[in-house]
């Protein structure tokens, strides 16, 4: 029994931070586009999707972690010349025409690639002992790859004059302006990354998870979730509430089930949003 | 230098300005006043293309600033301090002064301005939002010198300051004006203006009403009292 929720609280803790990453490009975009990017989980969907088809196609799953990601930039920012930037600041609008490239990159990915579920299997086989259970090496690797991502991507905002810009356009993009930045272009660069981490997310869940055209539907809220409990804007905290949701619903499913585990989460939500409605971590990195 | 005909733009459907024109010679330190909400705010946001503009010109150096992007008036020598001071309080204020260079800035202008601005060389590592307002100001102001304006535009820079900061701020205006660069300055502070500005211009409802020399408006105390509301 406590072996099975350990074993859940870790695969929460996997999922959290593979969640994490693609919910910090969600968030990345909404605070510096003000869009609400309902077609995020679907870009994740696309990145399981080109990992699983890249590695059949080259027989590398390396190659597909490193060439998804960069792929997932590229149509970033196709998506964002195309669909985003005609509708820039007109947050309600963004909904209607995310939720149109949702249902489009669904389809495209029905009709090319089928609808049948599909598993991947695991570039590294085996299992280590861990606390007295045998855990899966992959889903090891897979938090790692994950941390180390997310790890990344604070260095590349904090130290590096992209980020810097980034930064700055988020908080005052007129000035920003002012200054010299080409502000269109941070921009379709944001909108760009958060895509690439959403497939890049994709890439590294491929193994564990189902896939297929729909997986993107299921990851989408629990993203959402994140952003609203770490405080809209928070970066560091959505990553926080990514990770502390997980290992929630993780141990909750272990004594009932995901139903009930996901009532759970959506209780947390409510009561942030009731209590501290700048997020479970207000104040800390405000 | 800078050349403004017929300015007009609007906010929402609200005109704004209703046909602006100014002018501003090399070297030149130009005021801009006028009481609140009279558009002086929007007539710089609408020069530099921060504010759409619907009619009228705008040319800088001979060049015509029509179809040019917003983000491309800073290299053309533009420099823009905001009302507020527009300050990003969570980068360093390293960060912030070096903002708007490609790379790092030369080392002569950096070791320059830190040396006449000792307080932010101190606090160069430190969050700019644990700055006080008239050193925010200061930080505001030399982020614009560091890239080399030959024109600075500054909105109410003494606005909300300590008054024993004020004069430090009058006085770093005034060294900018005597480097030959050129200053339009928005001011509420009348005196701050006529003693910086050549030339003055007087701003009522959306258009430039009035023209004069600081002298000239000495002269004339009634207009003063018409157009900005106070006593010389
Ligand atoms: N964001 C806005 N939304 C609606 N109206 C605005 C907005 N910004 C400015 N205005 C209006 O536009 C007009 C011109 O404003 P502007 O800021 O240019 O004035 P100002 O002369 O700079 O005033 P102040 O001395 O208070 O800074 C004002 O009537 C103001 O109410
Ligand atoms: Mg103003």
């Amino acid at each position: 029994m406590s072996d099975v929720v350990l074993a859940l609280a870790i695969n929460g803790l996997v999922w959290g931070l593979i969640i994490a990453l693609i919910a910090l490009g969600l968030s990345i975009i909404f605070g510096l586009l003000d869009i609400i990017n309902v077609a995020h989980g679907d870009l994740f969907m696309v990145g399981t999707v080109g990992g699983l088809a890249v590695t059949v196609a080259t027989g590398s799953f390396w190659l597909a972690l490193v060439l998804v990601p960069v792929l997932g930039f590229v149509l970033g920012l196709v998506l964002e010349r195309v669909v985003i930037r005609p509708t820039i600041r007109q947050a309600a609008l963004t909904i209607v025409t995310t939720f149109g490239l949702s249902m489009m990159l669904q389809e495209a990915v029905r009709a090319t690639y089928g609808a049948q579920p599909r598993r991947m299997a695991p570039p590294i086989e085996g299992t280590v002992p861990l606390f007295g259970i045998d855990y899966d090496v992959y889903r090891i690797a897979a938090a790692l790859f994950a941390a180390l991502a997310l790890a990344g991507f604070f260095l590349f905002l904090q130290r590096t004059k992209l980020g810097t810009w980034i930064r700055a356009v988020r908080h005052d993009p007129e000035t920003a302006t002012a200054l010299g930045i080409p502000v269109a272009r941070i921009c379709g660069i944001t909108f760009a990354l958060g895509t690439a981490m959403a497939a890049l997310g994709g890439v590294i869940a491929a193994p564990i998870t189902t896939v297929e055209f729909r997986t993107g539907v299921d990851i989408l809220p629990f993203c959402f979730m994140a952003v609203v409990i770490g405080g809209l804007g928070n970066l560091q905290g959505t990553v926080a509430a990514a990770v502390l949701l997980a290992v929630m619903e993780g141990v909750v499913t272990s004594v009932s089930d995901p139903t009930v585990a996901r009532i759970v989460s959506l209780a947390v939500m409510s009561g942030v949003l009731l209590f501290r409605p700048h997020g479970l971590f207000a104040g800390a990195t405000r | 230098m800078l050349s403004v005909a017929g300015l007009t733009a609007d906010i929402g459907r609200i005109p704004v300005l209703k046909g602006v024109s100014i002018s501003v010679a090399p070297g030149e330190t130009v005021a801009l006043l006028g009481r609140n909400g009279v558009g002086k705010t929007s007539t710089l946001r609408a020069v530099l293309g921060l504010l759409r503009r619907t009619g009228g010109s705008v040319s800088y150096q001979g060049q015509d600033l029509g179809g040019l992007a917003p983000h491309r008036l800073a290299a053309l020598g533009l420099g823009y301090v905001p009302q507020g001071r527009g300050i990003f309080p969570l980068l360093t204020v390293e960060d912030n002064l070096c903002l708007g260079l490609k790379g790092k800035p030369p080392a002569d202008l950096f070791a320059e301005l830190y040396e006449r601005f000792p307080r932010l060389a101190e606090r160069r590592r430190q969050a700019a939002g644990t700055l006080s307002g008239g050193e925010q100001q200061i930080l505001a102001i030399a982020r614009c010198l560091i890239m080399r304006p030959s024109l600075i535009m500054l909105d109410e820079p003494t606005e909300g300051i300590m008054p024993k900061l004020v004069s430090q701020i009058r006085t770093e205006i005034a060294a900018i004006a005597k480097r030959g660069i050129a200053v339009l300055i928005v001011e509420q502070n009348l005196r701050t203006a006529l003693r910086l500005a050549d030339r003055v211009y007087l701003m009522e409802r959306g258009q430039v009403v009035h023209e004069a020399t600081p002298a000239a408006l000495r002269e004339t105390p009634d207009t003063v009292h018409r157009y900005l509301g106070v006593a010389l």
